[in-house]
């Protein structure tokens, strides 16, 4: 039986309907140096009105069972009882960390709380931590790590995504520090995703580098191998981190974490 | 309703490549690479369910001592599992057990002909491993509180438990007893977003799971227990 591509298309958003708030995204830019950004352009894609991944947009429930209300109105009511020093915030390479061994290890002696979802593009994080997931917390130090599902945007729409919450963060949270983490390659041998991933890295660290308050890490230990492939030992599905693969992510980014939260302290 | 060709639960179909990494087909060929190296004594087949349990260490433990293979693959429905196991995934194989969990992303369908996909799932195993025993997990319950896709899965498992029963070398197992508590809700404890289980939850479920295996793959309770002494 042949599925018609938006059903597919839902399929693979993990059944969610997508609203898109504002007006039809600008054409895709020509490829070029990054260096020579226009102001303008990263002002637009970083505000809602004409960047569907910078437009606060919470999940609807298609499949009919709630969950991505559920677990928001977790993340809310458990932040009131807590001090976290560090948020990790995004998807479910967020969510599936918290999972592991490696969370116990690393993150918990930190005072980390973990609001991570799995499937949530730029666009449903910005929602959450619009709707109350920072209304309770002070932490020093915000992850965010976030993007690699953001299907239907081009690696722009994406990085103004990734900065719009960079810059909600700032407004409701003046003190924190954001550490965006580089969305990971993917699939099993090269493809577009890889190259859109790694554009999006390029133009949120272009795009940060001139701010104070936030910095992006590139936590790629060196998953693809010099065939161009990826080991299953490391993303079990060449999307989603095993055990392994989070033990050489987070060991680098647990130092870094140590560092920065040591400079917070510091000021 | 298995075999009958009005239900789109029991067709085969692979997954298309929308996102543009073609990942499903790279963990089918891995799989299909595996029945020409592996001789597993169980085999794991289905959706996330199946795919995450490997991830946690209760794998390393329990079931790979059993020579246990996973063919788990996260999002898939009984048509995605039908077309892997009819395109080479049960190639040189022999395995003694073959547990089977699929059915709760067939969402386009209803309880009736997720069962009937799932049942033709059992069909195709009995039929192409003649020396396998298949064991069907049941559905579990999804959502923080009550809501249709828990009454959907539940009709499912009532289904299966009646159908199974009548092809032979195949049984049902319902693993999802104490997840919903007294208020109805589930436990993030137990599910981190109330459909994938934690470590905790594959702890419980591995229980009645590895006791059955157990019986199945050493013969009698009696012989098992004299072989554990």
């Amino acid at each position: 039986m042949a599925l018609s591509t938006p059903r597919l298309l839902v399929r693979f958003l993990g059944g969610r309907n997508l609203l898109y708030g504002g007006a039809p995204f600008p054409s895709e830019q020509t490829p070029g140096d990054s260096k020579t950004r226009n102001e303008e352009t990263d002002k637009v894609m970083s505000s809602g009105d004409s960047n569907p991944a910078a437009t606060p947009t919470p999940c609807v429930d298609i499949q009919g069972d709630g969950r991505w209300m559920s677990l928001h109105n977790h993340f809310v009511s458990n932040s009131k009882d807590k001090e976290p020093d560090v948020l990790f915030v995004g998807d479910s390479l967020v969510q599936l960390l918290h999972q592991f061994e490696v969370w116990r290890e690393l993150f918990s002696p930190l005072h980390a709380l973990n609001f991570g979802v799995g499937g949530d593009e730029t666009q449903h994080v910005l929602w959450r931590l619009s709707n109350g997931e920072l209304a309770h917390i002070s932490p020093k130090v915000v992850v965010l790590w976030v993007g690699t599902h953001n299907h239907s945007h081009t690696a722009e729409q994406i990085c103004g995504g990734i900065m719009a919450i960079v810059q909600l963060i700032k407004d409701k949270l003046p003190k924190a520090y954001t550490l965006v983490l580089g969305v990971l390659p993917r699939g099993k041998m090269p493809n577009p995703l890889r190259e859109r991933n790694a554009q999006v890295n390029k133009l949120v660290k272009d795009a940060v580098s001139s701010l104070p308050h936030a910095s992006l890490l590139n936590v790629d230990p060196g998953f693809v191998h010099s065939d161009g492939s990826i080991s299953h030992q490391d993303l079990y599905d060449f999307l989603h981190l095993t055990p392994q693969g989070y033990q050489a992510v987070c060991q680098p980014l647990h130092a870094h974490l140590k560092g920065l939260l040591e400079k917070q302290a510091e000021n | 309703m298995s075999g009958d060709e009005m239900n789109p639960a029991a067709v085969a179909q692979a997954v298309e490549d929308i996102q543009g990494d073609d990942r499903w087909m790279s963990q089918h060929t891995r799989f299909v690479q595996e029945c020409k190296d592996a001789e597993p004594e169980v085999l794991f087949i289905g959706d996330s369910m199946v795919q995450l349990m490997q991830q946690y260490e209760i794998w390393r433990e329990l079931f790979s001592p059993l020579h246990a293979l996973n063919f788990g693959i996260g999002g898939d429905t009984t048509c995605n599992v039908l077309w892997r196991l009819q395109n080479g995934e049960l190639d040189n194989i022999g395995p003694k057990v073959t547990v089977v969990w699929v059915g709760t992303n067939n969402h386009e369908h209803s309880a009736e002909q997720v069962a009937g996909g799932i049942l033709a799932i059992a069909q195709l195993l009995t039929s192409r491993l003649p020396k396998t025993k298949v064991v069907v997990l049941g559905l579990l319950a999804r959502g923080e509180w009550p809501n249709p896709l828990r009454e959907k899965n539940v009709a499912v498992n009532s289904f299966l438990r009646s159908w199974l029963p009548r092809l032979g070398h195949t049984q049902f197992l319902d693993v999802g007893a104490g997840f919903v508590h007294s208020d109805e809700t589930i436990s993030t404890r137990d599910m981190f977003d109330f459909l994938h289980l934690t470590a905790a939850g594959y702890r419980a479920i591995a229980k009645p799971l590895i006791d059955l295996l157990l019986q199945i793959l050493e013969g009698t309770p009696e012989e098992k227990r004299a072989s554990l002494v």
